[in-house]
């Protein structure tokens, strides 16, 4: 089976109808399903935040059997992860989406948990340390912007408290699960 | 004055009633023992048969076809019932129910991408992959047997001929014979366009527009207008190599 790194890529993808928006409903609705779970897979295995819908994302198209997504065939599938909270725009323009394999609060119960396991309750860390970390773990890498809605979430539950560093770089927070 | 029954006259009605019983129940049972003595004959040998050949039933494809053949001409269907010596002796009855429930699975779960339609091979290579622990070879034949059983629950189990291909059914769709064509001059390459239909098969490009729109609302096809020459290609899961390719899973995680 064809990979694209050390991702194992899904059979559907050389099909070339799957492609092309299908016009009948439940036809679709299979369609934009494994296409939904592609885009996430893909996107945590690799620690994608940000899809550009212009971009010559790898998804996108397959040379192998000379098929793309059109411009209109990405912005539904990208809306159907949208719809469920899995993803959103980051502009007006629906040019870059941002994608969220964990909803916005599966990463808050996600980080809570985190600092529960690690004994980091009533320390303080910064955002550049949670970032940091072994490749396996699902903070490392995050996207910054995403981290810190994620922790103003928290804020707003009383859970975490956001310190102003003297730099973006010295950004901390404080937790008090 | 109306003449009332006797105490005599009843004890001897009921009397004769208790004589005709007992010779009634002797004569059905002398008959039920011949039977069972029959039975008990027939029972052991084909039991001997098939104790020595026990293995060779359950390892063996050919010889198990072969069996099936002999029980057929005898009258016997060692699938018809889940009770009785064959399923105690051979475990056959659960070996095709076995196979017939995990034909229904893979029929269902590859349903979203073939809309029902499976090509027998594929069928029969994905059941072996199912079954690899079990390591007891599974052939087309077995396949149609048990598909053969899933007919009593009337759920529309059908195995169809396409050109030279089987195909199992597991939706209620009636194709006609024009669906038929198109599906078998789709075998050759997985998808066909509207102008190979009008140049194999002398269609005017509105019978095969309609025939194609049916099968595409039936989910059994899908349209592609990827290619580079701007051809609307409609594909057919069903018999498109894609999807039997061996040591394939398919979508199987769906």
């Amino acid at each position: 089976m064809q990979r694209l790194g050390n991702f194992k890529l899904p059979q559907f993808f050389n099909f070339p109808p799957f492609f092309t928006l299908q016009p009948v409903k439940e036809t679709r609705e299979k369609q934009v399903q494994v296409w939904k779970q592609l885009l996430l897979d893909y996107c945590r295995s690799q620690k994608i935040f940000v899809i550009g819908l212009e971009e010559d994302f790898p998804l996108f198209s397959n040379p192998v059997i000379e098929r793309s997504l059109s411009h209109e065939a990405r912005e539904v599938f990208l809306s159907a992860l949208i719809s469920e909270g899995h993803a959103e725009w980051m502009d007006k323009d629906h040019r870059k989406c941002l994608m969220l394999w964990l909803r916005l609060q599966e990463w808050a119960d996600y980080i809570l948990n985190f600092v529960k396991d690690n004994g980091l309750q009533d320390g303080v860390m910064t955002i550049e340390e949670m970032r940091s970390g072994t490749e396996t773990h699902e903070l490392a890498g995050i996207d910054r912007g995403l981290l810190l809605r994620v922790l103003r979430l928290l804020e707003q539950k009383g859970k975490a408290t956001i310190f102003k560093g003297t730099s973006a770089d010295d950004d901390g927070v404080k937790f008090s699960v | 004055m109306r003449r009332r029954p006797g105490i005599a006259g009843l004890k001897s009605a009921a009397a004769a009633r208790d004589q005709y019983r007992l010779v009634g129940e002797n004569v059905a049972r002398i008959r039920a023992d011949v039977m069972k003595e029959q039975l008990e004959t027939f029972r052991t040998q084909l039991e001997d048969f098939a104790r020595k050949h026990k293995n060779d039933i359950r390892k063996n494809p050919t010889f198990r076809s072969q069996f099936h053949e002999m029980c057929a001409k005898v009258g016997v269907d060692p699938l018809a019932s889940n009770k009785g010596f064959w399923a105690e002796l051979l475990g056959i009855g659960d070996f095709y129910y076995e196979l017939g429930v995990q034909i229904v699975d893979i029929c269902l779960s590859t349903r979203s991408h073939n809309g029902g339609l499976i090509n027998l091979q594929e069928l029969c290579s994905l059941l072996c992959q199912r079954r690899k622990v079990a390591r007891e070879a599974v052939t087309e034949d077995d396949c149609l047997r048990a598909i053969s059983k899933l007919k009593v629950l009337g759920s529309g189990f059908e195995v169809i001929s396409v050109g030279k291909k089987k195909l199992v059914r597991s939706v209620p769709t009636e194709l006609n014979k024009d669906h038929n064509e198109i599906l078998e001059v789709a075998q050759a390459q997985g998808y066909v366009t509207i102008e190979e239909l009008e140049k194999r098969l002398s269609w005017s490009s509105g019978r095969a527009i309609d025939a194609l729109e049916t099968l595409l609302k039936e989910g059994l096809a899908m349209i592609d207008d990827g290619h580079r020459d701007g051809k609307r290609r409609y594909w057919f899961p069903c018999v498109a190599s894609i999807f039997s390719a061996p040591g394939s899973d398919g979508f199987r995680s769906l």
